[in-house]
């Protein structure tokens, strides 16, 4: 079992998980985030890792993303 | 305002929309071939504006904006959509209409934008897209139920097949979509009062209309940085207002930066639950099927190779069919002017002067179509963005990410498109880095060099039994410019670019058919331009040339020794010691010089000289410029003066070495100022000039030189 909060980085492939919040240094990112779908109670299923980075599905489309900032998108595994 | 008895003969109509939502195929379907490509003033942003012709005769200009997700720009690319809907770009005229194309299989996410437009009061219609697809994926939208949440029309269609294009005129002829619709969201009470309050007081104070106030409340309200912005433009007392609401909203427990954000999607989730039924729930779709492989860690580098390694065998094997018709064709014409211009100065100029230069280049027309029909199929399948996502690894080895691939990879067609698809990278100087170098990435332009070349001197033969020593040489060219620009970037970033590593973020629009009709439309659209400076500066420069190889006369002189006393001979002559140690001789630099503007002028000029020195017999055409390239001899050794080493070090000279007029204008332009394509110009010329001179040394020592 993952804990309830981590972050998106670390969440098992296949698996949906509910965003809980958006730690990004730059607001600006955070909004990008949110406008592609990355936003807060948003359900988002990671389903392929990449050489440092991961394709979510999100709103029924595929969004590429880097570890790093999958980091900084808290997620929590308990609906 | 205009009411609408009195509607004006031409109506201005903006199309917007998400990226990958079906905007360009909605714009071809309306348009047709009445299509204009421009720029905005001052910006290399691409302007696309066509004309709707309605059943009953009446005319609309369709100005297609760049895709954005939100009214919130962060490119210089979404600025402009912005800016042209907000009335805020001085040269396009405010749209009287706007079209927001929402793609049907990814509703919510679309209706961010449309929510956006609803806000700003703009007239609107909704075009829903690809409603064919949402319902491959069990997706399926009640309009009518659409249209009442959002208080806008809205048209289901699949413009791919042509279906719902007439109902979208017909909307777009009869709209009833009035403006000063309220905003439909609701902000949670404590937020809203505050929000209320603050749009009132700018409202009397700034007198901002109701729209724009309230977008401005929200920027004030969400973050910190948006009152030192605003610092110069709102009163202070508003500005402390805006602080204690700060400070108010903090102690209740509100996160600021996500309410808005948070408050609209909630009224977007709820409009979705009652406008989609959800009649099934696909498995894998055939997409993420094709990703695991595509974008695989190891497959996904070892299928990429082996695209690219079919494109450049394509472009030589399949297009020199085409390619020898045309040569055909500039034969018959010369032998026809031939037949008709008496023999003299007047038949010398038409045929080795004009005409020559001119086929020399046209002929390469059959491969730039199939490097533009390949970039195009990789584009619009949906291929471009996963060559993004696995390449995002490598480019970030070198400072910059997997977005900067794109512009790189479109290089390969032009360096101007490529310049003008960085406007997608929202840090400046990850920008900066890859226009920088994408002109090393190898243009249409310089493929008629290189394949001049490669067909005069890389020996027939193939690896494996496939790939035949001539395409394999194009594919380590354009490998070398690839590298060249890896390295530069890599170099730029060290040192005087220094930054943060980027954040990738992209979307992966899922795996389509292409449509034939915009990549042929693209395709024309290239073509067009190539043939247009063919018939203009190329024609231009060969008269020239053909005027500079052939005069002053010499009497009794052989060809040979008539363009050795010639003004370009002496040209040539006068750089030859400059280019010596690159093994080039004078008549490479001719070459070299003259296609300082444009690099494929370099294979006319070859044209133009090689068919002048070759006068003595015949009308020169029957000879292949390729041939009488490789059959040339020095006259004091008899030595060949074209070798397999020239030809290498030529085309290393060339995939390094700035030689375009245009990418030096559109950076100037876009970097506003001389500063960095003067700098392009410089570094990439010492390139050149370093790296040619190794090969050519290298390969003297190794004995390649014969």
């Amino acid at each position: 079992m993952t804990q309830p909060h981590s972050t998106l980085v670390d969440a098992p492939l296949g698996m949906r998980v509910r965003i809980r919040q958006l730690r990004h240094a730059h607001p600006e990112m955070s909004a990008r985030l949110r406008e592609l779908g990355f936003c807060e109670d948003a359900v988002v299923r990671c389903i392929l890792r990449g050489n440092g980075n991961m394709i979510c599905e999100i709103q029924n489309s595929r969004i590429g993303l880097d570890n790093n900032l999958a980091r900084t998108i808290v997620v929590s595994t308990g609906e | 305002m205009r009411s609408d008895d009195e509607k004006p003969s031409l109506r201005h109509i903006a199309l917007v929309g998400n990226p990958n939502a079906g905007k360009t195929t909605v714009f071809n379907a309306l348009t047709g071939l009445r299509q204009k490509v421009g720029n905005y003033p001052g910006v290399t942003v691409e302007k696309k504006e066509g004309r709707i012709l309605f059943p009953n005769g009446t005319e609309a200009t369709l100005l297609d904006l760049p895709g954005t997700y939100s009214l919130a720009a962060a490119s210089p690319d979404e600025q402009v959509a912005t800016d042209v809907l907000l009335g805020r770009e001085p040269h396009t005229t405010v749209p009287d209409l706007v079209v927001c194309v929402v793609d049907a299989s990814n509703l919510e996410r679309g209706l961010y934008l449309v929510s956006q437009l609803i806000d700003r009061h703009l007239p609107l219609i909704v075009a829903l897209n690809m409603t064919d697809v949402a319902a491959q994926q069990g997706i399926v939208i009640s309009t009518s139920v659409l249209e009442r949440e959002l208080g806008v029309t809205a048209v289901p269609m699949v413009a791919r097949k042509e279906q719902g294009i007439a109902e979208l005129k017909e909307a777009i002829l009869g709209t009833r979509t009035a403006t000063g619709k309220a905003r439909r969201w609701q902000l949670p009470e404590p937020v809203a009062r505050e929000c209320d309050e603050l749009v009132g007081l700018l409202q009397n104070r700034h007198r901002l209309a109701d729209a724009e106030a309230f977008h401005e409340a929200m920027a004030l309200l969400t973050a910190d940085s948006a009152l030192i912005e605003r610092n110069d433009r709102f009163a202070p007392e508003l500005l402390q207002h805006v602080r204690k609401d700060h400070e108010k909203l903090d102690f209740l427990g509100f996160n600021r930066s996500s309410v808005f954000f948070v408050s609209r999607s909630e009224w977007i989730k709820n409009v979705c639950a009652q406008a989609v039924t959800r009649t099934f729930f696909p498995g894998m779709s055939l997409s993420d099927r094709i990703d695991r492989v595509v974008t695989h860690r190891v497959w996904g580098f070892v299928i990429f190779l082996g695209i690219m390694a079919v494109l450049f065998q394509a472009i030589f094997s399949w297009a020199a069919v085409p390619m020898a018709w045309i040569k055909d064709a500039f034969d018959s014409l010369g032998g026809v002017i031939a037949g008709v211009v008496p023999p003299g100065d007047l038949q010398d100029l038409l045929i080795r002067g004009g005409l020559a230069g001119v086929a020399a280049v046209v002929t390469f027309l059959p491969q730039i179509l199939f490097l533009f029909l390949f970039l195009g199929f990789l584009e619009d399948s949906g291929y471009m963005a996963r060559a993004a996502f696995i390449m995002d690894r490598l480019m970030g080895k070198v400072g910059l990410h997997g977005k900067s691939f794109i512009p790189l990879l479109s290089s390969f067609a032009c360096a101007i498109p490529g310049i003008m698809a960085t406007r997608t990278i929202d840090n400046p100087k990850d920008r900066l880095a890859t226009m920088l170098v994408a002109p090393l990435m190898s243009c249409s332009a310089r493929l008629p060099v290189y394949a001049l070349l490669i067909a005069a001197f890389i020996p027939a033969g193939k690896i494996l039994g496939i790939f035949s020593f001539a395409g394999m040489t194009l594919l380590s060219m354009y490998l070398l410019g690839l590298v060249a620009a890896l390295g530069m970037a890599w170099l730029f970033k060290k040192t005087f670019l220094r930054g943060t590593p980027p954040s990738f973020l992209m979307e992966l629009p899922p795996y389509k058919l292409p449509s034939l009709k915009s990549v042929c439309l693209q395709m024309w659209e290239r073509a067009a331009s190539f043939l247009k400076r063919a018939g203009t500066i190329i024609l231009g420069a060969s008269i020239i040339l053909w005027f500079l190889a052939s005069y002053p006369k010499l009497d009794h002189a052989t060809p040979a020794e008539q363009l050795n006393h010639s003004f370009a001979g002496r040209a040539g002559h006068l750089i030859e010691p400059v280019i010596k140690p690159l093994g080039f001789d004078w008549k490479i630099g001719i070459g070299l010089v003259s296609s300082l503007l444009q690099r494929e002028v370099f294979v006319s000029t070859m044209g133009t000289i090689y068919n002048i020195e070759n006068a003595s017999g015949g009308n020169g055409g029957s000879i292949s410029l390729r041939q009488q390239m490789s059959q040339d001899r020095d006259p004091a050794t008899g030595l060949p003066s074209f070798t397999l080493l020239t030809a290498i070090c030529v085309m290393v000279y060339y995939v390094l070495a700035m030689q375009c007029l245009s990418t030096v204008a559109v950076m100037r332009r876009e970097t506003n100022g001389w500063k960095w394509p003067l700098f392009q110009i410089g570094y990439m010329t010492a390139l050149a000039y370093i790296v040619t001179f190794i090969v050519y040394r290298a390969g003297l020592w190794l004995g390649v030189g014969g």
